[in-house]
């Protein structure tokens, strides 16, 4: 697996979480957009990390603090040098969002199995209805990522003053502004229709393949270079409704493309949807 | 509501997270297969539009008593579990009954703190759809028009 990938180190396969799933230095995390699953049956030893009640703060619209971070860890098993590795349903999508999660809280040492948590049962891999218990660490935040990876509002409106690439990872209906979500979810959370000006549209689900797993190197230049006109060496900002789809596009650039400044807006289109005065273009775009 | 529905929603309220996610769970086991004759009518127009997993709710009136169908995929056991809910809860009630169910039963039933917000809304709109359908079929076979 990943020829070509510029960090082909961060995607495991299947066969590879199966030789470690008694390493003591090795933490699979299930996060799913479908909570219950985890409960249906999940990787043997893998616990379970939720984008919603684990991640992020239940009242402000942020991530958990730093400290809640910690406790999270500690609770799971991980210490500071543990390799934390993410499945998931929906072609790792949620495992991404968790991975980049945790790359704003600094921790090192984080991969994804690629094809997720359909490949493993698809290929007949055991599973477990047993959630595991394992020893507190004693986990302490080593932090100062998120300036690399997470744009706010202001540092988009910086980003567009200065004609710098955008990525937007929504379904075609989003971007031209026909929809506020993709189709058959509900259409609410934004007033406005459309996309940042000057954005490209690539829809997240066109970086992976059908069973789940992620493009070649080829394809993913094919597709970010070729069709979206990035080059190597841009300063990327992705976004989608909320932050999560896009955490997928920012997962490939950085980590299988090599790019060396890719931002995740996860304000996304719940927040610059609902912005007054942003500027927003609307139909097919560039 | 349909006294079924209230025996359910309260053994929901009154468990705890992880015997919420067992329950739900139990019901997406138990979800009736759909008869073959409804099958093959999985259309767009019996498909949930609120739910982003592929959801397809039948209802027909059998008298004047309900009789509710749906099918959810076994990769979403959350909407799945929700369906085989709304259909043993409501299976047989009077079209009255089910037009009385309160719009916050998901609230209700305590299920919004295990999944979070995000995650009902989906939920919500597959019981606006039951009342929208059964409001049609049941006003059709009497033979008025809403």
């Amino acid at each position: 697996m990943g020829e070509g990938y510029a960090r082909p180190e961060v995607l495991v396969s299947t066969q590879w979480v199966l030789d470690h799933l008694d390493d003591p230095k090795v933490r699979i995390v299930e996060s799913d957009e479908d909570l219950l699953l985890y409960d249906l049956g999940h990787v043997p030893g893998a616990v379970r990390i939720d984008w919603q009640g684990d991640l992020q703060d239940q009242v402000l619209r942020d991530y958990i603090d730093a400290e809640k971070f910690a406790e999270l860890c500690r609770r799971n098993g991980i210490a500071e040098d543990t390799t934390v590795v993410f499945y998931g349903d929906k072609s790792n999508w949620w495992a991404c969002y968790a991975f980049w999660a945790f790359t704003l809280f600094g921790h090192k040492n984080l991969k994804v199995m690629n094809g997720g948590r359909k490949l493993w049962i698809d290929e007949g891999r055991p599973i477990s209805r047993e959630t595991p218990r394992y020893p507190a660490t004693t986990y302490q935040v080593a932090g100062g990522d998120e300036p690399a990876i997470r744009a706010f509002r202001d540092d988009v409106l910086d980003h567009i003053r200065a004609k710098k690439p955008l990525i937007d990872v929504r379904s075609p209906k989003e971007f031209t502004g026909e929809m506020l979500h993709m189709e058959d979810y509900p259409q609410e959370g934004s007033l406005r229709g459309g996309h940042i000006p000057g954005a490209r549209s690539i829809p997240w689900s066109r970086a992976v393949n059908d069973d789940g797993t992620f493009k070649s190197a080829a394809e993913l230049k094919a597709l970010y270079e070729g069709e979206a006109g990035l080059k190597p060496g841009d300063d990327v900002v992705a976004y989608c409704r909320i932050g999560e789809r896009s955490s997928l596009a920012w997962f490939a650039l950085t980590f299988l493309l090599g790019y060396p400044r890719v931002r995740n807006y996860d304000g996304s289109w719940t927040e610059w949807g609902n912005l007054v005065r942003v500027p927003i273009e609307r139909g097919a775009g560039a | 509501m349909p006294a079924a529905l209230d025996a359910i929603i309260t053994e929901l309220h009154e468990s705890d997270r992880q015997e919420r996610i067992e329950l739900l769970l139990d019901f997406a086991k138990n979800l009736p297969p759909l008869p073959p004759e409804l099958e093959a009518r999985k259309d767009a127009e019996h498909r949930v539009e609120e739910c982003q997993s592929p959801v397809y709710l039948f209802v027909e009136m059998i008298g004047d008593r309900v009789a509710l169908y749906g099918d959810a995929p076994a990769e979403a056991p959350t909407v799945r579990g929700f369906v085989s809910l709304l259909l043993e809860g409501l299976n047989g009630a009077s079209a009255e009954d089910v037009l009385k169910v309160p719009s916050d039963l998901v609230d209700r039933s305590g299920l919004t703190e295990v999944l979070g917000m995000l995650r009902v809304r989906g939920l919500s709109g597959m019981l606006r759809r039951i009342k929208r359908d059964v409001t049609r079929v049941a006003f059709a076979s009497h033979g008025s028009t809403p």
